[in-house]
């Protein structure tokens, strides 16, 4: 009876922060929004770039390799073969937009279930997690992609596999450190009082609160897969010709690039301006995410 | 030698400052907001308070008032949004807001030095004491370094640190928690300045620190005439230490009077709902339950129109208690209160009676029989967290375990729940040993029998999932209802059983204040329907006029339920009022054991003693009662005491016998144990501490 209620006592909703991702709340953040149109400028490009009214990016156009430079029927110039630039732009935008992501994605599969791991048990599992992906971190990450990709040879699986051992130990790194410091939270110790398993623990209780961070980690490491497959494009490593590939189209113009610079400069702005959007998106969701 | 009994009694020992003197400080309808992206927060609407000349002005409030705030905005630290949107801060004369950087700098650290709760965030880790302290005389008054440094011992000595010179040369890693706030209060001192700020000077502190600091505190004051600003949620403390306190509530004075003549006759509700609902060392539950004020402190976004304790007053008073310019009335000279109704409201409210609680023949529910638990650290070392501890716990009683920091009495609720595990020993419960085994080891009617509440109400609930997941987890995990609508209907009866609204459920954790939260946390306790419940210092987190309605409810439903409970708590007052059975840790072993009646009345062990002391009361009309003060602190628990725990910090200790040889144990009843060297009847015939006071 000395008790009362205490229904009337509700703090609206929108005083207190929540620490989990709120989507809209990007939209607060200039950083975010550009990022975003960024991306999704290139996103929607490729995305329509079979319906766009674009000359095919592997066919040559001969009458204008005497003059490649920018025309009414070649927006953005062709390249040393006479191909539109603008089409293989826009088509290159499809396989970097699908292998980046996808390998980011797997890396992250791997990654954090490496941290998880590591990080909620501890002990022995923990050091050989800890001190296998040390090694791997050790590596300079461009050798290790040479390494594998000159033995295996170049494809969008072999890619996926390549950027997947390079960045799991250090997704493995922030996960283990966000779940040292989540385990010892009381709700854990209630989970484990109420007999749920390990593995829920992990994927309800766990992994919810890690998101936003990861969600951040994922998108600074799609603008660096992006750049990696411009480098190995550009090493003859990407994916085979005739696909278009950003590096790839940089590496067959750039012996001409004091004659004709467009050829190798538009898709390095372009792959700049692509990074560019990923990490601004990313720095804005951090901005906005902040506890 | 060990004893320091001082007779001091705050309110009465200073003199009342003449009127007629310049104040020291002077704010005067002050309003600070803060000013963020999308929204401005009025933190503080209008504010006015004057400090005289060796005075010691207490504000106190509960989180959320304010009073921080306003220390804040003295110093002229209110960081990048907060800022000053009118009013004044005169300190001496001199006009603080928009003042220079430079001006402030000289009256900074110079006039108005500031003690912060944290001691270990206003000390610099990797400078020794000697060199941050003697940065104060350098700086503020051109002492030579030489000078600088013997100021500084001297300083050191007076805020009785053991062995100045060497302290000079420590770190303050190397100090203890006591140590550090002494330091921080010399560092603040060393300038002599005519203003000292304390934000809650002691909050971190155990309480036989915390009396020591307090008495220092009123020493070093009268000594320096010294005018105090002393902020905290604490009535006790700001009782015995002040002489004029205003009492703060959502960024307003709603009270604010000389100490003795508030606490006598408060005048606005929330004043003595904040007194009523504090728990009173010298009553127990059967003679009174703690009133508490229902609702919570508004955000500052959502204050109600007029009154702005309305919502939560039992007297509200629609169209005379909502308009919009309710001023501060003179209830005699000095004596303000922010209430219209002051002269109607009741002055004493019935006391509400205590519960009853029937003393039936009681089975044994758990039984700890010579639990130990020790950790490995570093090379041949360990910490003994537990040791031998033997006691047990009847169906449907109330145990209380209490002690200060490191005493192991959270290692010990771990362990019982099966979130630690015993190193040897036995924890009988419904025929098995849980002792060593952990929960995922335990089957699962096991875990339902024994569930926790725990102490952090930010931490209790995960911030991803809406507030009643667990709750729900809970019924179906351990299957007490069936199907969907089952689980729904039994989750809605147990948050009405914690008295919340069903539409609580889904909501998101941040969305909850912490009083809500601590409700879902027993709710989902309660949900698997269990024979024991843990709780660690299930209200400690919490403000004291919600934490007096959180016990309540935790203790209703325990009684209704007849689980049987292990409350922890380090607050002896509370632990007078929930308990049946008391056991008193130190350091991992139980100093002694009894009935609520029996440790708290007469013939105490003397760590018991000391503890019991060091609480303040709100009550300064109080007989001055000698006052057991410990010296130095707990030891760490790596290099024990070889023979009795305490010895090192005793009272009435006897000889070398207490320091060499292990104390027996001492049957002083049936149920009363003790710990101690002293022989039965000398402990049995010493009267409680508690007795002196209080006469009438």
């Amino acid at each position: 009876m000395a008790v009362q209620d205490n229904i009337a006592a509700i703090p609206a909703e929108a005083t207190r922060r929540a620490a989990r991702p709120g989507w809209m709340r990007i939209f607060h953040s200039r950083t975010a929004v550009v990022g975003l149109c960024l991306v999704l400028f290139w996103v929607i490009a490729a995305l329509l770039a079979p319906i766009l009214p674009l000359p095919s990016p592997t066919d040559s156009d001969v009458m204008a390799m005497t003059n490649p430079y920018p025309s009414a029927a070649h927006w953005l110039g062709t390249d040393v073969l006479g191909r539109d630039v603008l089409s293989r732009l826009i088509f290159g935008a499809r396989t970097v937009l699908s292998v980046a992501p996808l390998s980011v994605a797997v890396a992250m599969l791997v990654g954090i279930t490496m941290g998880m791991i590591a990080g909620y048990y501890g002990g022995w599992i923990d050091v050989l997690i800890s001190r296998f992906s040390d090694i791997i971190l050790a590596f300079p990450v461009l050798v290790i992609y040479v390494i594998l990709i000159a033995n295996i040879g170049p494809s969008v699986l072999n890619i996926v596999i390549a950027t997947t051992i390079a960045s799991a130990p250090g997704i493995g790194r922030i996960t283990r450190g966000l779940v040292l410091g989540l385990k010892e939270q009381e709700y854990i110790a209630a989970a484990k009082l109420r007999a749920e398993s390990t593995l829920y623990i992990m994927i309800v209780e766990l992994l919810p609160n890690c998101r936003s961070l990861l969600i951040v980690d994922a998108c600074l490491r799609i603008g660096y897969t992006i750049i990696t497959i411009g480098i190995l494009g550009f090493l003859g490593l990407g994916l085979p010709p005739p696909n278009p590939d950003w590096g790839g189209m940089v590496k067959e113009s750039v012996t001409v690039l004091n004659v004709w610079p467009h050829m190798s400069l538009i898709p390095s702005f372009a792959l700049v301006s692509l990074v560019l959007g990923f990490n601004l998106l990313a720095d804005g969701m951090r901005e906005a995410w902040k506890p | 030698m060990n004893i320091i009994a001082s007779k001091l009694q705050g309110a009465a020992m200073s003199i009342t400052p003449s009127t007629d003197r310049e104040p020291v400080l002077d704010i005067a309808k002050l309003r600070i907001e803060f000013r963020g992206k999308s929204e401005t927060v009025v933190a503080i609407p209008e504010l006015s308070f004057k400090v005289m000349p060796g005075e010691s002005y207490g504000l106190v409030g509960e989180s959320g008032c304010g009073k921080s705030t306003t220390a804040m905005a003295i110093m002229g630290y209110l960081g990048n949004t907060g800022v000053v949107a009118g009013g004044s801060i005169r300190f001496n004369g001199k006009e603080l807001v928009n003042a220079s950087a430079r001006e402030l700098r000289s009256i900074r650290g110079r006039q108005i030095a500031m003690v912060y709760q944290d001691p270990m965030s206003a000390l610099n880790p990797v400078k020794t004491i000697g060199a941050q302290l003697a940065e104060v005389p350098l700086l503020h008054m051109g002492a030579s370094k030489k000078d600088a440094m013997a100021m500084a011992e001297a300083m050191l000595a007076d805020v009785r640190l053991p062995d100045p010179g060497d302290m000079l040369r420590r770190y303050p890693h190397q100090l203890s928690g006591g140590q550090q706030q002494r330091v921080v209060i010399a560092m603040a001192l060393l300038a002599k300045p005519s203003l000292l700020l304390l934000d809650e000077p002691t909050t971190g502190l155990d309480v036989t620190v915390e009396a020591a600091v307090i008495d220092l505190i009123a020493e070093l004051r009268q000594r320096y005439s010294t005018s105090l600003l002393f902020i905290s949620h604490n009535l006790g403390l700001i009782a015995e230490s002040c002489d004029r306190l205003g009492i703060m509530y959502s960024g307003e004075m709603v009270e604010e009077g000389l100490t003795g003549e508030v606490f006598r006759g408060p005048k606005h509700p929330y004043t003595r709902g904040l007194i009523d609902c504090i728990p009173d060392v010298t009553g127990d539950k059967r003679s009174r339950t703690l009133a508490a004020i229902p609702g919570s402190i508004p955000l500052p976004q959502e204050r109600p129109q007029g009154c702005l304790f309305g919502p939560r007053c039992s007297s509200f008073a629609a169209g005379l208690c909502d308009r919009p310019d309710l001023a501060l009335e003179h209830v005699a000279d000095g004596h303000l209160v922010r209430c219209v109704r002051w002269q109607e409201i009741p002055a004493a409210e019935v006391m509400v009676a205590g519960v009853e609680t029937g003393t039936v023949a009681r089975s044994t529910a758990v039984s700890l029989i010579d639990v130990n638990r020790l950790y490995p650290v570093g090379y041949q070392k360990t910490v003994k967290a537990n040791e031998a501890v033997t006691f047990d716990a009847a169906t449907a009683e109330i145990v209380a375990l209490v002690g200060e920091s490191g005493c192991g009495k959270s290692t010990l609720a771990r362990i019982v729940t099966g979130l630690d595990k015993a190193t040897s020993g036995e924890i009988r419960m419904a025929g098995e040993n849980l002792a060593e085994l952990q929960a995922s080891k335990r089957p699962r009617s096991l875990l339902q029998q024994v569930q926790m509440i725990f102490q952090n109400p930010d931490s209790t609930l995960n911030p991803s999932h809406p507030a009643a997941f667990s709750i729900r987890r809970s019924i179906k995990k351990f299957g007490i209802r069936k199907g969907k609508a089952e689980i729904e209907q039994r989750v809605r009866e147990l948050l009405e059983m914690v008295r919340l609204s069903p539409a609580v459920a889904d909501r998101k954790p941040s969305q909850l204040s912490g009083g809500q939260k601590q409700r879902i946390a027993i709710a989902r306790a309660f949900a698997a329907e269990p024979s024991l419940i843990v709780a660690d210092e299930p209200v400690s987190a919490l403000d004291v006029s919600v934490q007096a309605a959180v016990v309540t409810l935790l203790l209703d439903i325990q009684r209704e339920k007849h689980a049987t409970m292990l409350f922890i708590s380090h607050d002896l007052a509370l632990v007078r009022h929930v308990a049946d059975k008391v056991v008193v840790m130190y350091l991992g072993k139980i100093m002694e054991q009894g009935t609520v009646e029996e440790v708290f009345g007469e013939g105490a062990h003397p760590y018991t003693e000391a503890l019991l002391s060091a609480i303040r009361s709100p009550h300064p009309d109080e007989a001055p009662r000698e006052r057991v003060r410990l010296s130095g602190e707990t030891p760490s628990p790596i290099n024990v005491p070889a023979g009795c725990r305490f010895s090192t910090r005793c009272h009435r200790k006897l000889g070398t016998i207490c320091d060499t040889v292990p104390p027996p144990l001492r049957q002083i009843s049936g149920t009363h144990e003790i710990l101690c060297h002293i022989d039965e009847a000398e402990l049995a015939a010493r009267p409680s501490v508690l007795a002196v006071d209080r006469k009438a």
